[in-house]
């Protein structure tokens, strides 16, 4: 079947709805750490770390207050007319963005990631996720600086797949528990991967498409 | 100035309360008195009775219904026979009479009556067996008025060693989920199936001691909600807690060393079982809230 525009408009359409029931379902697990306690859900099992590293909560919290923002951007930035019209809105998003990743997100992320629960796949895994993250990231502002916009386009496309690693990896986390019920470190460990490196190759896919174009 | 009298009142009863808080026993315990209590008798009877607790419906016993119970006799004189029954969660003092008839003691016992659950126990003792019948006062108010129990005597010693037996399978029948399935039959045709779907436990239920060792969260993250559960109550179990919930009972009935002795564990826990507890119960909750949920 030939896609036609309006089908592709209700794509879109739908894409967008999904993205903003997920982000919100994010900013509601967000809230759960407002206000910022050192028991509250996560950190209920993550007391032996919250004791014994000075900096665990500190990270901790940057990484939870500032993520929230990244998520954001996917509702503006890849919007062909707001890229194309609203220049000024695209340019101060997108450095928001950066920043937000580059500074704190990523930074914390991999702190974290050397703390995470499940053994060394689930730090090689998240700490893998958040070198990448960061270097696309910062690959993707070098591009646009050097008005590289095709590249920067294409990075910027890696840097919101694993933006939304912290959706997907809860989604497959809920799926694989209703499905087979692991143990609860099992399953963390598997969705360590699972949570980005799909979403790396649903990213590359989508590159090669605008390639081949 | 009217008021007075009625706020010199009110500052002096707190004393006054606190006065007759202060020695709650010694009205009880004249040094005269202890004297002239009357001689104890048949002390070999004193101790725990326990075994299984049955449900009779319609003179039959009703399996479904199953629980410990611990009969312990605790004063036998001429005058009367004092004791505890301790079952489902449920610690009653009960008084009553001993008749003697050749080698049979019997009794008639009788709980307080301020209870939905007391009742009246009737119950011999031949050789080492302890066999009777238990009836509600209140037979319209609770579900199972009369039971049926053969108990044997059991020492209660709290033992931080005791774990769980392994050659069990330890399944939560008492919490199952239906769950719909479907499928497809050879011919094509689509049937749905509906299971009920039990949690089981892992390994670790008889692995970790919790009275033992002092966990660190690295040991039980692996572990699911009923792992959890089970691995705290045999914190309790140990100490002769007796558990008011089925889910929980059904796992500690059974065992051998299990001897319900009361229900109230309130500063009877080592400085480690308080710490595995409260690290258990946080490991517990964060499962609750996040383990089939979307987040963490």
């Amino acid at each position: 079947m030939q896609l036609t525009k309006k089908h592709k408009t209700t794509a879109q359409f739908l894409a967008l709805l999904v993205l903003g029931f997920f982000s919100f379902l994010m900013l509601e697990i967000t809230l759960r750490y407002v206000p910022a306690r050192s028991t509250a859900a996560f950190l209920q099992i993550k007391q032996t770390e919250v004791e014994g590293l000075w900096y665990y909560l500190p990270v901790f919290y940057t990484h939870v207050y500032a993520s929230i923002c990244c998520l954001a951007a996917g509702f503006t930035q890849f919007s062909p007319y707001l890229l194309q019209k609203q220049r000024n809105l695209h340019r101060t998003m997108g450095y928001i963005y950066v920043v937000v990743v580059l500074c704190f997100s990523a930074p914390t992320g991999f702190v974290m990631g050397m703390h995470a629960n499940g053994g060394w796949v689930a730090v090689l895994c998240f700490t893998t996720l958040s070198v990448l993250w960061w270097w696309c990231t910062l690959q993707a502002v070098r591009a646009a600086r050097k008005r590289d916009f095709r590249r920067h386009r294409f990075m910027m496309i890696r840097s919101y797949a694993l933006t939304l690693s912290a959706i997907t990896l809860r989604l497959w986390k809920w799926l694989l528990v209703q499905l087979f019920h692991p143990a609860p470190m099992d399953v963390y460990i598997i969705v360590a991967g699972l949570g980005w490196i799909p979403n790396w190759l649903v990213a590359e896919y989508l590159i090669c498409k605008i390639k081949s174009k | 100035m009217k008021y007075t009298g009625s706020l010199v009142l009110f500052f002096l009863i707190p004393f006054f309360a606190c006065n007759s808080k202060k020695k709650p026993g010694e009205d009880r315990k004249p040094a005269a008195l202890v004297q002239e209590l009357p001689p104890e008798l048949h002390t070999e009877l004193y101790g725990n009775w326990v075994g299984d607790f049955v449900s009779m419906s319609d003179g039959t016993p009703d399996y479904e219904d199953v629980a410990r119970i611990n009969i312990r006799l605790s004063r036998i004189t001429a005058e009367g026979v004092e004791g505890r029954s301790v079952v489902k969660g449920n610690d009653r003092p009960m008084k009553g009479t001993l008749a003697i008839t050749g080698s049979q003691y019997s009794f008639v016992m009788d709980e307080p009556g301020n209870d939905r659950h007391d009742g009246r126990f009737e119950f011999s003792i031949v050789g080492d067996t302890l066999k009777g019948k238990w009836k509600a006062y209140k037979t319209a108010e609770v579900k199972h008025p009369v039971k049926e129990f053969t108990l044997v005597k059991k020492p209660f010693r709290y033992n931080a060693s005791l774990m769980l037996p392994e050659d069990w399978e330890y399944v939560d029948y008492e919490n199952g989920r239906t769950q719909t399935e479907l499928y497809t039959n050879e011919d094509g045709t689509v049937d749905t199936s509906i299971n009920k779907v039990y949690r089981a436990a892992s390994e670790e239920v008889y692995r970790l001691n919790g009275s033992t060792e002092e966990f660190s969260e690295k040991q039980l993250k692996n572990l699911k909600k009923l792992d959890l559960e089970i691995i705290r109550n045999t914190i309790f179990a140990r100490h002769g807690y007796s558990f008011k919930s089925k889910g929980v009972r059904q796992f500690f009935d059974q065992v051998d060393w299990y001897v319900p002795v009361t229900n109230s564990i309130d500063g009877v826990l080592t400085e480690v079982e308080q710490k595995n507890v409260a690290l258990l119960k946080r490991f517990e909750k964060y499962a609750q809230d996040n383990y089939d949920t979307f987040g963490r």
